[in-house]
């Protein structure tokens, strides 16, 4: 049956949702790839392939196919001589453990198929994780395979055993230390703390200095202006009904997210229309995943944060010395007096809370704020600390000392300070100066390489350890293989420096967890290394008064020597590298920043204003003019003695007057992966501005770069149609008053199907519902599919192409104006459409339904026509243009094969796909299968919540369900009987399996 | 011009044209019929680095097949056995035989014995030994008289079509489930007749679509 389209029903949009610029210019570039499957010219073959190639090529895959013809491959089982208990082949065994990173830790489940770890789930029993792990500790098992890694133990360039080293450390390290020093990273293992104590002890002039790029000095120095003396706020965002976040990413890199966005889910997950919600205020410059999800977000210059404190400050009747008028225009004035209304509406349910970057002025005017509103003991927890000086200013002595040529033997632990100290230390000068340069790490870096000995470090997933967190909850870690290589841990290293009688790293654990077990030790012992927690232990809560003369002092004074003219530089972390350290990291570069939705490069992030006052563009569609790829301008930014090129990109909603810069792309010494991505930042970040930098001078440069963003790919916007219902919003007001709000922003009655429903005869009926109000974009889903499913990573050139092949794409959508826009985040996958299109158009029935409601993918009988995809309304497949698995970084050259340990990583559950192959979100069908049999087998029936997919487990926000919707009684049922419940493209009526439950914003009444 | 061919080449042409396309279809025919799994790979019998008998051990010792191969009820895998497995026995049985040398040395030297996979199905396939037994197919619906095989070698195509045939036409193929590795296992009744009754009584429903098996 022919439908004319005009039959189909209009919605009328309320809101419109754009993605990019180009989008709303509706440019030529952006229809092209709304039309068509992919942009033209993607099928084709790459430049410099001739059509002699070609048969070179052809000719070579066919005398290969003859040769193989001629022989069975014979193929080996190699079992083990003697059996270990617990071991089954082929079924997966899953051990506790912890990831620690920049001082902080989370507890992660690791799954090891026949003694090979395979992927990284959260633990449940951890505090700080509750089942759920972020993408950096999903894709640092790629660090265990990384080909790049330091897999040998070196002197001057010469490969050395580990017991060469051993042999050499009484001559090392002899005397009382005076020439000796220690650089690591911040220390979030108790283990290591003690024996970096002993160290010191045995070397009592030594001195040991702990430096990251990303520090959170400023929340310490602030409470300790704040209360006199070292004290750690803890923030509840459970318990808080307002929230102020000034600055503060605290759902997305500036915290350790995974318990912060639990309780702020928890507060945010609406089931009825009597359900509340907190309301979430942010200012910010850049934009965060936490003003993407703010009911009321604000964008003003870094620098200019403490004003609006002080402002809010004043509002409550203290004399913080507010400036005249109030930074952020208008709108921040009108939102301010509300803002302030709010807050005292919820005394003792309310909480301000400053980020990393803020100085600590700005902190302990929090904490003050907290203490006036009666927000300390609610909210806001205060934790004993200890006192210690600034990780800078540890930094700086070492750089004095080494200058100053009383350094012999530098030790450095780990991090990479060559590349990521503040540029006026300059540490690769100073460093030079120590005649034994020892550094230990995994990661073959900048400062390895000017490194006289070089350690190799055993992966976390490789050796025993410990971790805890800022409030005392502590977690075993416990290696899952032997080290690859012959790498030996930080404490096994520390304790071979000091000669210490128990040199193992299991020994050294137990020795320092031996005092917090009680009665059967051994007992006890064993269930800390099951759980992967040591129950009972977390630090003492204090209380104590803020000092409120001394925080307005420290606010007035700190107002004193800010400058606000000009532009300011804000260095933040990147979702790909964090600070550099995960630059080598292939899921993490090809994940779509979860804002800008940039792969394998970082930009010099603007607003639309500041780009026209530069000179960029006379419009946003100027800079932002070629999709699928955009070419920035280059701008060349100099402070100090640093001048950096890098290209510019206007960011929606970003702080006029105001640059943000990624820190840890540009590497000088990377791995394969990460060479040759983005551009280095550090050169502009000095000791004095290490989060927000004034007095650059900016400029606009000769040259364009093609960056690699996603953000108009798979667009589902129709040019006949605006369907704005995409992704469907409400205020909570609005809900309130009509709880079918959602479902009327498009109500659909269609009145026919194009396929006829299949029998769907089994009892289990799969389907899943996506929780938009919860979901606030961090692409944990996505990494955890990514490992889950073998989904290759495909390089910057062929994203550049549309031929990224995440089956999760994480779609961000802007309301609003370029200036000023929201944001909503949206992650599409397959829908498994009860009806689906695809299936119909496949000429080899390789996409068929099956009896569970499943859109299932037979790779084994796929053709690669690609008609699937051409008819998938939501473009949720992904083409195999390449064999990405086996030439995965230069995948034209032949021989150039993929490394072999990185297929370690592997899931031997699922088909790792080849050239040529549609593919998809299965739902996880291998998960489904295992639970399937194992039911069977226990002749019983599967139980809701039994199966987890991969997407679902690890969701931090726990926004996803997913079970039999045939059961009336499980929560995805439930769910779905949701008055937020909606279907994506519901006109078409392909009954997708997957519904999504919409965004409802909280903002507040007088500011709607 | 003078003609570059003679006209009775017309007539050659006419001929051996069609006469080796024909040729070629033969040959091509008959190389897809020899690559068919049911010719290809049925008899396909490896040599082992063990002359182990499974006549010997599983046919005239009368040892159950789980006895070795003893995750096949909790894991997709039939587990090929530890070195460990054959010393429990081989320890005090047969402690000189020199067919056991390589088996004597992998348990010193703790080296694994390379043995040659027989019945191998292609990566894409996730066969699973677990729903299978614990349903009631026996081993020797796929893997025939093992307890008789000196060598072993492979007696069913194991082929999509062939895995099928028996996935929509389970009864001839399921038994009571304790008689699973009993190979020689005669009921008093049709078979067939018995699988029906275990079908209907187990709800058994083997999947036929993609996912059941590929994944």
């Amino acid at each position: 049956m022919i439908v004319p389209i005009q039959s189909i029903k209009k919605p009328q949009p309320a809101q419109q949702y754009w993605r990019s610029a180009s989008q709303i210019a509706n440019t030529a570039k952006f229809q092209d790839w709304m039309h068509r499957e992919f942009p033209e010219g993607a099928s084709e073959l790459p430049e410099g392939s001739t059509r002699r190639n070609l048969l070179k090529f052809m000719g070579a895959t066919l005398a290969l196919a003859g040769l193989t013809a001629c022989r069975r491959p014979e193929e080996k089982i190699v079992p083990l001589v003697k059996g270990a208990e617990h071991l089954v082949p082929g079924k997966p065994v899953y051990y506790n453990s912890v990831f620690t990173m920049a001082g902080s830790s989370a507890g992660v489940m690791v799954e090891t198929h026949d003694g090979r770890p395979t992927k990284i789930e959260g633990n449940p029993n951890h505090p700080h994780s509750l089942g759920a792990a972020s993408t950096y500790a999903q894709a640092s098992i790629l660090g265990l395979y990384d080909p790049d890694r330091i897999a040998q133990h070196k002197k001057d360039g010469n490969a050395i055993q580990w017991d060469d080293f051993a042999k050499e450390v009484p001559f090392l390290f002899a005397g009382d230390g005076a020439k000796l020093r220690f650089l690591s990273q911040r220390i979030a293992s108790p283990s290591y703390a003690r024996l970096k104590g002993e160290t010191l002890k045995k070397f009592p002039a030594a001195k040991w200095a702990e430096y990251e790029p990303l520090s959170g000095d400023t929340a310490k120095e602030g409470a300790r202006i704040a209360f006199g003396r070292p004290v750690a706020a803890n923030y509840n965002f459970e318990a808080a009904d307002v929230v102020v976040a000034l600055d503060f990413d605290f759902l997305g890199m500036d915290a350790s997210t995974l318990l912060n966005a639990r309780q702020w889910a928890s507060r945010r997950r609406v089931r009825d229309h009597h359900d509340h919600m907190n309301r979430v205020y942010v200012a910010e410059s850049q934009f965060s995943v936490t003003g993407g999800a703010a009911d009321h977000r604000l964008r003003m210059k870094a620098g200019d944060i403490l004003a609006f404190t002080q402002a809010i400050a004043s509002k409550l009747g203290l004399e913080a010395g507010a400036p005249a008028s109030v930074p952020g225009g208008e709108k921040a004035s009108k939102v301010l007096d509300v803002l302030v209304k709010d807050l005292q509406a919820h005394r003792g349910k309310s909480l301000v809370a400053a980020g990393p970057r803020q100085p600590a002025a700005v902190h302990a005017l929090a904490l003050l704020i907290n203490q006036t509103l009666g927000n300390i003991g609610a909210s806001v927890q205060l934790l004993n600390a200890t006192e210690s000086t600034t990780e800078v200013e540890q930094l700086k002595q070492l750089v004095a000392d080494l200058n100053g040529g009383s350094v012999e033997t530098l030790v450095v632990f780990g991090g990479n300070p060559v590349f990521d100290a503040p540029a006026d230390f300059d540490f690769a000068t100073a460093y030079g100066k120590a005649k034994t340069r020892i550094y230990h790490g995994e990661d073959d870096n900048e400062t390895a390489a000017v490194s006289t000995i070089i350690l190799q470090a055993a992966h976390y997933l490789e050796a025993w350890g410990d971790g805890v967190n800022y409030d005392g909850a502590a977690a075993i870690q416990q290696p899952m293989i032997s080290p690859l290589f012959d790498g030996k841990s930080q404490i096994e290293v520390l304790a071979t420096i000091i000669g210490a009688e128990k040199k193992r790293g299991y020994e050294i654990i137990q020795e320092t967890w031996d005092s917090a077990l009680s009665g059967d030790k051994a007992k006890a012992w064993r269930k800390v290394i099951h759980d992967g927690v040591i129950a009972g232990v977390s630090s003492a809560t204090v209380s104590a008064t803020v000092n409120q003369g001394a925080v307005l002092e420290a606010a007035k004074a700190q107002a004193a020597v800010k400058s606000s003219d000009g532009i300011e530089l804000v260095f933040v972390p990147s979702s790909h590298c964090y600070d550099g350290r995960f630059n080598n990291n292939a899921w993490l570069q090809e994940a779509p920043d979860p804002i800008t939705k940039l792969t394998w490069d970082n930009a010099a992030l603007l607003s639309l204003a500041t780009a026209k006052k530069l000179g960029l563009a006379d419009d946003v569609y100027q800079l932002e003019t070629e999709a699928p790829s955009f070419s920035s301008q280059f701008i060349s930014i100099k402070l100090g003695s640093g001048e950096v090129k890098i290209p510019a990109l206007i960011q929606p909603g970003h702080a006029d007057d105001s640059i943000t810069l990624t820190l840890g792309f540009g590497r000088q010494k990377t791995g394969q992966v990460g060479e040759g991505t983005g551009f280095n930042v550090y050169p502009l970040r000095n000791s004095a501005g290490m989060s927000i930098a004034a007095g650059a001078t900016v400029a606009k440069t000769a040259g364009t770069y093609e960056l690699a963003s996603t953000q108009d790919h798979g667009s589902l916007t129709d040019v006949l149609r605006t369907r704005t219902e995409i992704v469907r919003e409400v205020t909570l007001d609005d809900f309130h008053k009509d709880h079918h709000a959602i479902q009327h922003i498009a109500h659909e009655h269609p009145e026919f199907q194009l396929y006829e429903t299949p029998a769907y005869d089994s009892p289990y009926q799969w389907g899943m519902t996506v929780d938009l109000n919860t979901c606030f974009g961090c692409n944990a889903c996505l990494v955890a599919c990514q490992s889950e499913n073998n989904i290759a990573t495909v390089g910057k050139s062929q994203v550049l192409m549309g031929r990224e092949m995440h089956w999760v794409r994480m779609d961000r959508y802007y309301t609003g104006s370029v200036e000023d826009a929201q944001m909503v985040a949206q992650p599409m996958a397959c829908q498994h459409c009860e009806t689906a299109p695809c299936e119909n158009v496949c000429p080899v029935a390789a996409t068929v339904h099956g009896p569970d409601g499943l859109n299932e993918m037979a790779y084994n009988r796929c053709v690669g026509t690609r008609y699937c995809s051409n008819n998938c309304p939501y473009k949720v497949r992904r083409f195999n243009f390449f064999d990405y698995h086996n030439k995965r970084y230069d995948w034209f050259t032949l021989g150039n094969k993929a490394p072999e340990i990185a297929s370690l990583q592997y899931n031997p559950d699922v088909t790792v796909r080849m050239r040529g192959i549609m593919e998809k979100c299965t739902y996880c069908v291998q998960r489904i299968a295992h639970v399937r049999i194992q039911a069977k087998t226990e002749n019983r029936p599967i139980r809701d919540g039994e199966i987890q997919t991969a997407c679902q487990q690890t969701c931090p926000a726990q926004a996803i369900e997913f079970g039999n919707v045939a059961d009336p009684e499980s929560r995805v049922s439930k769910a779905k009987k949701l008055d937020t419940n909606y279907a994506v493209l519901q006109e078409l009526n392909v009954r997708p399996r997957t519904t999504y439950l919409g965004r409802l914003r909280n903002p507040h009444p007088e500011l709607v | 011009m003078a003609q570059t061919f003679k006209k009775s080449f017309d007539l050659k042409l006419r001929v051996f044209v069609p006469l080796v396309v024909l040729l070629g279809a033969c040959v091509a025919l008959f190389a897809i019929y020899l690559g068919l799994p049911s010719n290809k790979d049925v008899g396909y019998q490896p040599v082992q680095p063990v002359e182990y008998s499974h006549k010997l051990h599983a046919g005239n010792l009368g040892m159950d097949c789980r006895y070795c191969h003893n995750t096949v009820e909790k894991a997709a895998h039939a587990a090929i056995p530890t070195t460990e497995t054959c010393m429990n026995c081989h320890h005090r049985v047969k402690t000189n035989s020199a067919k056991l040398t390589l088996v004597r040395e992998s348990f010193a030297k703790d080296e694994s014995i390379p043995w040659v996979k027989v019945h191998v199905l292609p990566d894409y396939v996730y066969f699973n030994h677990q729903a299978h037994v614990t349903r009631g197919v026996s081993c020797v619906s796929c893997h025939g008289r093992v307890d008789q095989m000196i060598k072993v070698s492979q007696v069913a195509p194991l082929s999509m079509g062939w895995c099928l045939d028996c996935h929509r036409n389970p009864a001839p193929n399921i038994r009571p489930v304790e008689f699973v590795t009993k190979l020689d296992w005669q009921p008093d009744r049709p078979a067939e007749e018995i699988g029906r009754e275990l079908i209907a009584q187990k709800g058994i429903k083997p999947p036929t679509d993609c996912a059941g098996c590929h994944r």
